[in-house]
């Protein structure tokens, strides 16, 4: 799975730290996930993309 | 996704009573010496109950958030399943070693080794693929 966490985080001025709390997974889980090596559930998508601002879970996650 | 809810909380301390009653019990009938064989059982429930009772409220003292996110929770999964097939191999070279060699060690020093390996094997792999998957 690919993602744009990053990049949308960036955009938002947030740290992974900001990102955690929010979603409320630890950091370390937010950095797997930016660097691909996690894909988290559906419910943990759902709130990402919340937390970013964003309208579809497909603008952060998409298929390789 | 967030533990520690009053429920889990209530849990706790109710299965910390539940030894200490139990243990207090096993001693007042003395049911450890008479049908356990072990005569401090329920001296040594007492002592688990109070270590948890102690453990519970130092949690509830401090107002630490402790986050159990879903990959921690997979991660304890694989590492659970990591230690069983430890277990199922120590098992085997155990029972390899005592037919060639017969183990001679009392078996509640066996017994106690082998569940401080078993918790020890637990820890670190948990601990390594927190960190490294």
């Amino acid at each position: 799975m690919k993602t744009k966490i990053k990049e949308y985080r960036k955009k938002l001025s947030m740290t992974q730290e900001d990102l955690a709390n929010k979603v409320e997974v630890t950091r370390q889980t937010i950095n797997a996930l930016e660097q691909g090596r996690y894909n988290p559930s559906l419910e943990l998508a759902h709130k990402i993309k919340k937390a970013l601002k964003l309208q579809y879970i497909e603008e952060v996650f998409m298929l390789k | 996704m967030i533990t520690k809810n009053k429920k889990q909380l209530t849990w706790r301390y109710s299965f910390a009573i539940v030894l200490i009653v139990a243990g207090l019990l096993i001693l007042h009938y003395n049911i450890g010496n008479e049908f356990l064989g072990f005569s401090s059982v329920g001296t040594w429930l007492i002592y688990v109950g109070f270590i948890m009772l102690a453990i519970i409220t130092l949690q509830l003292i401090s107002n630490k958030k402790r986050i159990v996110d879903e990959r921690m929770q997979i991660i304890a999964s694989k590492a659970g399943r990591l230690t069983f097939l430890a277990i199922i191999l120590v098992s085997f070279i155990v029972m390899v070693s005592d037919g060639i060699k017969p183990i001679t060690i009392p078996y509640s020093y066996f017994m106690s080794y082998f569940v401080c390996g078993i918790i020890l094997v637990y820890v670190i792999s948990y601990k390594i693929l927190l960190k490294y998957s």
